[in-house]
């Protein structure tokens, strides 16, 4: 079987980059919108657009059932969930599953094993992948204490259904680990409706890197080495690139075996992202997540190994074999990505939703924009405030470095506010073009740094 | 009506007589016609689910459906792209676009074959439903919002809604 029509649940890049690789291979489209977007590119570019509900998030792009049912009425055959909204609920993957439709990504189950943080790190352990210092759940503030005590300061509390940043909280010593507690639960409890807490060891110098892998499902995987997503904001990306040059080969080929062993031995089912914390000091590097889904950086990797996962993924549902092996995925050159964010940096990342007026963009054999806008489109204040991601090519990571300068240059978007100037600020600055930055140092040394020149 | 409609529709059956067709089903401005040789089973498209049509069956004096095209079973064997844009007739002075709450499934009964929850000419009160909207086999009713009279159900039974799309026209009482 081959994908006939395939239901694109989600909105912004994401929706037009499935549509094109759905186009390229002779898929119709049919996508599921908010009525907020219908007039959006993703929403034109298909086939068929239709509208599920309101602009609320949980009345349409959140609702499995709203979903599901579109994509019956419209005689869809798959499903592709795009990444965040629903595409790590294993109810819409079984929703799908039991109605005959194809789910883009993973197994409901594998979906739901990886989507709790402790079972994950659980499957981590059985598949001797590394893992942070830490606890189990927590029952109680004095538990809490104990943990952090064995574990050794700094520490992170974590909810155990968390994600994204939220509802964690560092704690340097026992007496802020009793004060944080409370708070952090409450957090929790309101951001995922779980209040449950554990913790980990805190690594101070530290990069974050993943690996993209790409499973049959049948206990196959391949992988696409890994990204450097260390350029951070609260815990959100702003830089990701590929690859992680400072990481020694050996640790690198260790990081991907072992991306590949836990994915493997779930016998993981289409694009998936193994994330690690690389502590740079110790020279080793321990599990996070598995984020089991297309990732925002994705096209990083799809640079360096010159593939099209998306559809790649579109046709492993549609039941082509995974025929790659291993050793056809030559990695070459070095890629960076910038999200672009219709927020203020200057102004405390204050979003900044309306009508974009100038949008001229960059062009070049090795710069690529990945975008749902164009001048006249309204920045929804409904969703997230990506509007755009910048990538680019070099053949090595100063090359890559010297065109994304070039592309930011030539990136001009009136009408919001983006982040742009901080971008190009972040890329041109001594500590990221000399590759010692850490995930903390952008709040710690690149903002404070950004926001002095504004002030001279 | 013009007044050559009569014939036509005449000439239309003599063809349907003629033919071998099992089924015709017809849409024109101010004209909906459905023909059949099923006596049991036949329901045009505009019917309500369960409702059967007596062989021949012309209904008249209703606009075109909003969106004819939109039900379930045809749209599975029908290209995504060649999908028309929903004809859709102006709403009459004063009256009141009732819009659908979600996407889902249009029906016009509590369940096949009871009356329908509402007929062109009813009253309505604020809390009368006046339609059912299935998701997924949850089966939700619509309150008709407001106090008035039906002067058009815009949808068929049956058909796919999406959010915002007019179910139905309300002349609000003074």
């Amino acid at each position: 079987m081959t994908i006939a029509r395939v239901f694109i649940a989600n909105r912004g890049e994401i929706a037009v980059r499935i549509i094109r690789a759905a186009k390229s291979l002779g898929i119709e489209t049919v996508i599921g919108v908010s009525s907020a977007d219908t007039s959006t590119l993703g929403a034109r570019l298909a086939d068929r657009c239709i509208v599920l509900g309101p602009p609320e998030a949980a009345k349409s792009y959140l609702n499995e059932k709203l979903i599901v049912q579109g994509a019956l009425a419209t005689g869809c055959d798959a499903l592709h969930p795009g990444y965040g909204f629903l595409s790590e609920r294993s109810a819409l993957a079984s929703l799908c599953e039991e109605h005959g439709i194809a789910f883009v990504g993973p197994r409901p189950e594998t979906i739901e094993a990886l989507g709790d943080k402790l079972s994950a790190r659980r499957i981590a352990e059985a598949s001797s992948v590394p893992l942070v210092p830490g606890s189990e759940a927590l029952a109680s503030v004095d538990e809490a204490c104990a943990a952090a005590e064995s574990i050794g300061f700094p520490v992170v509390i974590k909810a155990t259904a968390g994600g994204g940043g939220r509802g964690m909280f560092l704690a340097e010593d026992s007496a802020t680990v009793r004060n944080l507690f409370s708070k952090a639960s409450e957090e929790a409890r309101s951001a995922f409706g779980n209040g449950e807490l554990y913790i980990e060891r805190f690594v101070r110098n530290a990069r974050h890197v993943e690996v993209q892998v790409f499973g049959d499902g049948q206990g196959k995987v391949i992988h696409f080495g890994e990204r450097d997503c260390s350029v951070q904001r609260r815990y959100q990306k702003l830089i990701e690139e590929a690859p992680c040059v400072v990481m020694p080969d050996t640790l690198r080929r260790q990081l991907h075996a072992a991306a590949v062993k836990l994915t493997s031995d779930l016998h993981y089912r289409n694009a998936g992202t193994v994330e690690f914390l690389y502590d740079v000091d110790r020279g080793e590097f321990y599990f996070i997540e598995v984020n089991a889904r297309i990732q925002v950086e994705h096209p990083v990797s799809e640079l360096i190994a010159r593939r099209d996962i998306v559809a790649m993924q579109l046709e492993l549902a549609g039941g082509k074999p995974l025929d790659l092996q291993q050793d056809d995925i030559v990695l070459q050159g070095h890629a960076l990505e910038c999200r672009i964010n219709a927020e203020d940096a200057d102004n405390n990342f204050q979003p900044s939703p309306g009508r974009i007026g100038t949008w001229a963009v960059p062009d070049g054999d090795f710069i690529r924009l990945d975008t749902f806008c164009e001048s006249g489109a309204l920045v929804s204040p409904y969703y997230d405030n990506m509007i755009a991601k910048l990538i680019v090519y070099g053949r090595d990571r100063q090359e890559a470095i010297d065109r994304m300068l070039f592309a930011l240059e030539r990136l001009r978007i009136e009408g919001i506010r983006t982040n742009i100037a901080l971008q190009k600020y972040i890329v041109g600055h001594p500590d990221f073009t000399g590759n010692g930055i850490s995930t903390r140092w952008l709040e710690q040394t690149g903002l404070p740094d950004y926001l002095n020149t504004l002030e001279e | 009506m013009k007044d050559d409609t009569g014939n036509d529709i005449k000439t239309l059956i003599d063809m349907f007589d003629e033919s071998d067709w099992k089924e015709l089903s017809l849409q024109i401005e101010g004209l909906k016609i459905f023909l059949s040789r099923d006596t049991d089973n036949a329901v045009p498209g505009w019917l309500e689910h369960g409702q059967t049509a007596s062989g021949i069956s012309t209904q008249q004096n209703e606009r075109p459906l909003a969106t004819g095209q939109h039900a379930m079973h045809a749209q599975q064997q029908e290209a995504a792209a060649s999908d028309p844009a929903p004809e859709q007739t102006p709403v009459p002075e004063g009256a009141v676009v009732i819009t659908a709450p979600n996407l889902g499934i249009f029906y016009r009964a509590p369940k096949p074959g009871a009356p329908p929850y509402v007929n062109i000419g009813d009253a309505v009160d604020a809390d009368t439903e006046i339609c059912l909207i299935e998701v997924m086999k949850l089966f939700t009713p619509v309150p008709a919002g407001l106090k008035g009279v039906v002067l058009e159900i815009c949808v068929a039974d049956g058909e796919m809604i999406e959010f915002g799309q007019p179910l139905l026209y309300l002349q609000p009482e003074k």
